[in-house]
């Protein structure tokens, strides 16, 4: 694929990655109440963390982050805690608007240099 | 899956809160039926189920899975023993004086509506905040 900005790959990435945290958010809510369902989660591989993501130096560290890809896995809790899910949608919600944000004023800032600085 | 098919999970949780709300509700207003064709009225209960779980196919987040949906499998009657209660006045009294009672558990129903309730409250608000990030996202590159 032909490669704008590392930034933008990785945060598409992210962005892809909290819809799935929503997506999983969702199935566990709806499932709360069937017997012996096991919550999902979702979770990094071992070796590649999620501070990993976050704690990025080069250019290069920043494609190695983006090409992480999440895995589901069986939460530790035996059932739903209905409380819990929801205050961790809420907070993936918000990460899910800001990463958004994020893309936006990074796109914002390529059109800026693709048009020499010139506003409009 | 993307963002859209979310909206069908938590349709379907709203949908299995719909069908305990049916069950629990004609429980409670059976709670004195004592005549029907087979005899008392028996209570109801709801039998749920998950479809597919994807940690069997160990899904990753493009993978084209789906993730486990709520469905109403049947509607049982459960096995509780109906209370005999001495009314002779009654039309539905045996010989001896007796009424079979259904056996519901009222204050055991009136837990399951509130259960019912917040199960259902979860889901919408989950519904909402599902719609908003889809608006959210909709709406990128529309602003400058």
């Amino acid at each position: 694929m032909w490669q704008v900005d590392p930034t933008l790959d990785l945060l598409s990435k992210a962005v892809d990655v909290a819809a799935f945290r929503q997506a999983v958010h969702a199935a566990n809510v709806a499932n709360a109440d069937v017997p012996g369902y096991q919550p999902l989660e979702v979770r990094f591989a071992p070796e590649t963390s999620e501070s990993t993501v976050a704690g990025f130096s080069s250019a290069q560290r920043l494609e190695e982050a983006a090409e992480q890809i999440p895995e589901l896995a069986a939460s530790a809790q035996g059932h739903v805690h209905l409380d819990e899910e929801m205050a961790q949608m809420a907070q993936n919600a918000l990460r899910y608007q800001l990463l958004l944000g994020a893309f936006e004023r990074t796109v914002g800032l390529l059109r800026y240099a693709a048009r020499e600085g010139k506003e409009g | 899956m993307g963002l859209f098919g979310v909206l069908d999970v938590s349709a379907a949780g709203l949908k299995v809160q719909q069908a305990r709300l049916d069950v629990a509700a004609s429980n409670l207003a059976n709670a004195r039926t004592t005549g029907s064709s087979g005899g008392a009225y028996r209570p109801l209960e709801v039998v749920l189920h998950s479809s597919t779980h994807p940690l069997a196919s160990g899904a990753a987040v493009n993978g084209g899975m789906t993730l486990p949906r709520p469905e109403v499998v049947g509607i049982m009657e459960k096995s509780a023993e109906p209370s005999l209660v001495y009314d002779p006045g009654h039309p539905d009294a045996n010989k001896d004086g007796f009424v079979r009672l259904p056996g519901v558990d009222t204050v055991g129903s009136m837990v399951d509506l509130e259960s019912i309730s917040r199960g259902y409250e979860a889901n919408l608000r989950v519904f909402d905040v599902t719609r908003s990030l889809i608006e959210r996202l909709l709406s990128i590159g529309g602003r400058s």
